[in-house]
């Protein structure tokens, strides 16, 4: 983990003894351009070729994926996804995408490939299936060491408007 | 500097554009000292690193400058409150980044 200044450090020490009394409300607009260009920072070695992302009006975001899976070789898809509800703790520490189309009768290929890249690449918490994908908020801010702030966020929600993803965080400390 | 770092830079959070916060941020006071510190002590290492040194043959690409008066003009304020109170001040803050 890169080194933090150590008013930042402190606050993850010890969040209630530094900043105890906090409530505030963060709606974090992502537009179309900048999910994509973090979207292409991702890993050289994935066996993912393209992965753009399209979020639409009306709580629906598309994924156009480009993967070379095993057996059916290059494969295009346009995946859509809705997001569900928001996370709060400890209650609801999922955050799930659900897919509502894009998946074909014999992709199984593709659904067992991205899943071995999530189990040998990134951290426990996250599942992929034909009909989700969703985050164990928790068990990710955990393995990224920011466990202290878990029980500090109220509301964590995706929403999509057009061409524009919006990530409502809500925090009580 | 990481790609996304790089281009909100180049583009002055312009792809940020509708953001908001809402409510009050409580800092405590050591946490403010902590703070100040850090901040001068930035600032020395700034001066050593400032000092002449040999000339380098190459000089590395400059990262980009943040432009604040850019940002400064996207940023729309409608609260902010600044109260103290026992070991700690309060920011009240209602503020969004226009397009």
């Amino acid at each position: 983990m890169p080194t933090l200044p150590e008013p930042l450090a402190a606050i993850l020490e010890d969040p209630a003894a530094h900043i105890g009394g906090t409530d505030a409300t963060l709606d974090l607009c992502l537009d179309r351009v900048l999910l994509n260009e973090i979207l292409a920072a991702r890993p050289k070695d994935t066996p993912v070729e393209e992965l753009l992302l399209d979020p639409e009006a009306g709580n629906l975001v598309n994924l156009h994926l480009q993967v070379h899976a095993p057996v059916i070789g290059n494969v295009r898809r346009k995946i859509s996804l809705k997001p569900g509800p928001a996370v709060s703790f400890p209650d609801q520490p999922w955050l799930r995408l659900n897919i509502t189309s894009g998946f074909k009768m014999f992709d199984k290929p593709i659904i067992k490939m991205v899943q071995g890249q999530i189990a040998e690449k990134l951290p426990r918490g996250i599942e992929f299936t034909s009909d989700y994908l969703q985050l164990h908020v928790p068990a990710l801010l955990t393995a990224a060491g920011y466990q202290q702030l878990v029980p500090l966020i109220k509301e964590l929600r995706l929403t999509s408007e057009a061409n524009r993803l919006v990530v409502r965080l809500r925090i009580v400390a | 500097m990481h790609p996304v770092q790089k281009h909100l830079f180049d583009t002055n959070f312009k792809d940020l554009a509708g953001s908001k916060i809402e409510g009050t941020i409580a800092i405590s006071d050591e946490l403010i000292n902590m703070g100040i510190m850090d901040f001068l002590n930035g600032l020395k290492s700034g001066a050593e690193n400032d000092a002449p040194s040999k000339p380098s043959p190459a000089p590395a690409a400059a990262p980009p400058a943040l432009d604040t008066k850019a940002i400064l003009a996207l940023l729309e304020v409608e609260t902010l409150k600044f109260r103290t109170s026992e070991g700690q001040a309060m920011l009240e803050v209602n503020a969004s980044l226009v397009s």
